[in-house]
């Protein structure tokens, strides 16, 4: 029985994987590469933001700010050097250096201390960081932001579409290796009871730094990716609404499953460009946010374990289902 | 001289007013360990509320008083259907009360539109006192008078009266107020509405002050209020009432002579403490970790 | 007819079962003690009367009336007084705060009872406008008893009042409990069987999330076997 939910899934994957890089060879409509590509990188940000709450059970309100720190350390670079692979290099490292960095630092702060602390604490920091480009205009232009060219690879419509996909599925492995390895296993033991894997001999600072530091990386990889794909970049990357659209397509794919993550990814993206669409016709759906927002509240109370949960749930028979339940509750 | 006494009274006048967001804050995370992240969603509506019924009635009062009634509807509601169905779950509790700020500081855009508004002071609270050449601007006062007197009281509440008794053992234990025949959860949706009234009442006195309003402005000063009860210590009021003060007064300065670095040094004081005393300066021990 | 009855209790804590079936009851006026060993679930049978654990499957009933399913606050209003392990001592509270505390839903003559407390407790007298928090051990319990008797004289259940006091003490505290069972009743749980067995009625001994034995506490005493293999006591 569990042989085949392993399986499954992995069919699934790969099937999901061969389409979509079929896609283009027969759909070629530009926008619909674009929005694609968009999920693609909230899906990384996503699985990021996954490891830490799903994954760890710890809240960070402030995820944006890792997004930020890779879109800027690359934006960047591109305004003040050629744009080369080369620089993309460096600028994805210095934003990956910094962002594990600063992960480091917020962790060994308030990770020992109860959620809360590491929760308004990453909004803090993540709101200085904020304030921090609208003021450096030096640096960042601030609130206008700038507009800066890209490699000619990136540039390609269809290429660029190509190398985010490759990024989704090759961070999805490392991801699941992660999750998957005696360290994620810590993790999950952890996120089901700290005081047992203390009791255990695990010291859990460390292992949620691991977790922490591993977020913010990733977060940072798609945040380069992000401000490649608009060659522009403004304070928004900073904001809390992208902190949101993680906790969002986490909620709504299911928490601690990154497959969910991408899922997640992949509705509230197309939710987002048909709600635009929308509000050309009807001027209520400018204020789409809100609508994310009543969203995510419902998800939150009604399907507290999100698409994937609900999926697995129908495929229980009622009997187990009903255990499971219980279970839930008790764990809650 | 002058400077610093209008520093001074800048500084405490703000940290009165994050201290009325900070006080619920802290009190509903003592007695029910729930940190309300919607709690500046509360403080923006009672801000552009109150503005609103000030420009339609041109009576401060009513605006004041609309305000606080708007905050705790909106309390009650937060209370009832966000939070009351995760008691319990402190993860999912911080996520959906972030939620419930969203939809609030985005539903002020609805209301009122994306941009800020003007608020004008009320006529008798325009102008400025002056002592021996040092002007000092009179709603400034006002709001410091304000601030005090609303401490006083908080004070007495908890002090001297049965629910403000039950407020402060529910704050230490919680189960052991339940077995003394006290339903923790109705003094718990008391707290929430006071807290509610007190960021309302702060965001309506702020608006005149700030002569300014904006959507965003609940996050900011949440973020304020988030360091202040840290610092203070979570669950403690007193503490809050304090760190309220630090925070406000070296704000004003940092804000006079290195504007840039003001939310900085929020950042620093917040990250000291983090690291020498989690609990806070005036927090129980041992309720941090 | 028995004032409380417990009846094939059930009782989850996160994953693990940990009542599994336990059925009991407490006469009027007795003493009443629950023996076992640590983990035997004799807190979790006290917390689930009182509802903070709820059981999934059985019932209590405290006069005849259903209790088991109410909340907390509600069960505690029947006149049901709690002493929990570890005290639940509030201890920024002054003693006098801490008992004005528990005639806020006292069932019955409050005044009376708590001047009936003061005479049996007369160190609570002394330190009326201390902080709980920093009376000694033995205070701390004796003021958890009294809150507990002020709030709910019908039935106390007390957990493990002799933990981490000195054996005078234990002494002192078993006698005011002994003279208590005038005017109450008492559900006891305790690890001290010299104590306890001197003034209980009745005992059940639990092991595994299940009563083994019970009976007169005078049969126990006789009962070197059963001593020997659930209490430890040679």
């Amino acid at each position: 029985m569990r042989g085949l939910f392993h399986k499954v899934p992995l069919y699934w994957g790969l099937a999901i994987l061969l389409f979509m890089l079929l896609f283009p060879l027969v759909n070629d409509s530009r926008s619909m590469l674009i929005l694609l590509t968009q999920i693609f990188i909230f899906a990384i940000f996503a699985m990021s933001f996954d490891i830490l709450l799903g994954y760890t059970g710890i809240v960070s309100f402030g995820h944006c700010m890792f997004f930020g720190i890779g879109a800027y350390s690359t934006a960047i670079i591109f305004n003040h050097l050629e744009a080369t692979l080369l620089h993309f290099m460096i600028g994805l490292a210095i934003g990956i250096i910094l962002s594990a960095l600063v992960s480091y630092i917020i962790g060994l702060l308030s990770l020992r201390l109860k959620s809360h602390f590491y929760a308004m604490l990453t909004l803090a920091v993540s709101q200085l960081f904020l304030v921090l480009a609208e003021k450096w205009r030096g640096l960042t232009h601030g609130g206008d932001g700038f507009t800066f060219s890209v490699p000619d690879v990136f540039k390609d419509r269809t290429s660029f579409y190509y190398i985010t996909l490759i990024s989704v599925a090759v961070v999805f492995i490392l991801l699941k290796l992660f999750t998957e390895s005696s360290t994620g296993k810590v993790l999950k033991a952890i996120s089901q009871n700290e005081y047992r894997a203390e009791a255990l001999g695990y010291k859990s600072l460390h292992y949620k730094l691991i977790a922490s530091v591993t977020a913010g990386v990733a977060a940072s990889f798609s945040g380069a990716l992000y401000a490649v794909s608009l060659r522009f970049i403004n304070t928004n990357v900073f904001s809390i609404e992208v902190t949101l659209d993680a906790l969002l397509m986490t909620m709504i794919g299911g928490l601690g499953t990154l497959a969910g993550a991408i899922a997640g990814a992949g509705i509230i993206e197309f939710l987002r460009h048909y709600l635009s669409e929308l509000a050309m016709t009807y001027p209520i759906f400018e204020r789409w946010t809100i609508i994310l927002g009543f969203l995510y509240i419902v998800v939150l109370l009604g399907f507290p374990s999100g698409l994937a949960g609900f999926i697995k749930q129908l495929t229980l028979r009622s009997g187990r289902k009903e255990k499971q339940e219980k279970k839930l509750e008790n764990v809650a | 001289m002058e400077v610093f006494i209008n520093l001074l009274v800048n500084g405490v006048s703000t940290g009165l007013l994050i201290f009325l967001l900070a006080a619920g804050l802290t009190l509903i995370f003592g007695l029910m360990s729930v940190l309300n992240f919607a709690h500046g969603g509360l403080f923006v509506w009672g801000a552009f509320s109150g503005a609103w019924i000030f420009k339609e009635t041109n009576s401060f009062l009513l605006a004041v008083v609309g305000a606080i009634v708007i905050g705790m509807a909106l309390g009650w509601v937060l209370e009832r259907f966000l939070i009351r169905p995760v008691y319990g779950n402190h993860v999912r509790q911080l996520l959906i009360t972030l939620g419930g700020m969203l939809v609030l500081s985005e539903s002020i855009k609805i209301f009122w539109g994306p941009n800020p508004i003007r608020v004008n002071l009320p006529g008798w609270l325009e102008g400025s006192y002056q002592f021996d050449g040092i002007i000092i601007i009179k709603y400034r006062v006002f709001v410091i008078v304000v601030g005090l007197l609303l401490y006083l009281a908080l004070w007495l509440l908890l002090s001297r009266t049965q629910i403000g008794l039950m407020i402060r053992a529910g704050v230490m234990d919680k189960e052991m107020v339940q077995a003394l025949g006290i339903n923790v959860k109705g003094l718990f949706t008391f707290v929430f509405l006071l807290g509610a009234a007190l960021a309302a009442l702060g965001g309506a006195l702020l608006a005149p002050y700030s002569g300014v309003v904006f959507a965003e402005m609940g996050m900011q000063y949440a973020i304020l209020a988030f360091i202040v009860v840290i610092i203070g210590g979570m669950g403690s009021l007193q503490g809050s009432a304090l760190a309220s003060l630090i925070v406000g007064v070296a704000g004003a300065f940092m804000a006079y002579y290195i504007p840039d670095l003001s939310l900085a040094l929020n950042m620093l004081l917040l990250a000291m403490v983090l690291l020498v005393k989690p609990t806070g300066l005036m927090g129980e021990k041992g309720s941090a970790v | 007819m028995s004032l409380l009855k417990l009846d094939n209790l059930e009782t989850y804590l996160g994953q693990y079962h940990i009542l599994q079936g336990v059925s009991m009851s407490v006469e009027e006026g007795s003493i009443t003690v629950l023996f076992g060993r640590n983990g035997a679930g004799k807190t979790t049978t006290l917390r689930s009367i009182m509802g903070f654990n709820p059981s999934t499957t059985g019932s209590v009933h405290y006069h005849n009336q259903r209790i088991s399913g109410i909340s907390t606050h509600l069960i505690s209003r029947k006149g049901i007084g709690y002493v929990p392990e570890n005290q639940g001592i509030f201890s920024a509270l002054t003693v006098e705060e801490t008992l004005n505390l528990a005639k806020a839903k006292s069932t019955g003559e409050s005044e009376e009872k708590m001047e009936w407390m003061l005479e049996l407790f007369p160190d609570l007298k002394k330190f009326w406008r201390k902080k709980s928090g920093l009376l000694s051990g033995g205070q701390k319990q004796m003021l958890a008893i009294a809150r507990a008797y002020i709030n709910g004289d019908g039935l106390l259940l007390i957990d493990e009042p002799s933990k981490g006091l000195s054996p005078i003490m234990v002494e002192k505290l078993m006698e005011s409990i002994l003279k208590m069972k005038e005017k109450t009743t008492i559900l006891l749980v305790e690890q001290n069987f010299l104590m306890a067995s001197e003034i209980g009625d009745y005992f059940y001994i639990m092991d595994d999330g299940k009563i083994v034995h019970e009976g007169l506490m005078q049969v126990l005493k006789e009962d070197k076997e059963t001593c020997q293999k659930y209490l430890g006591i040679a």
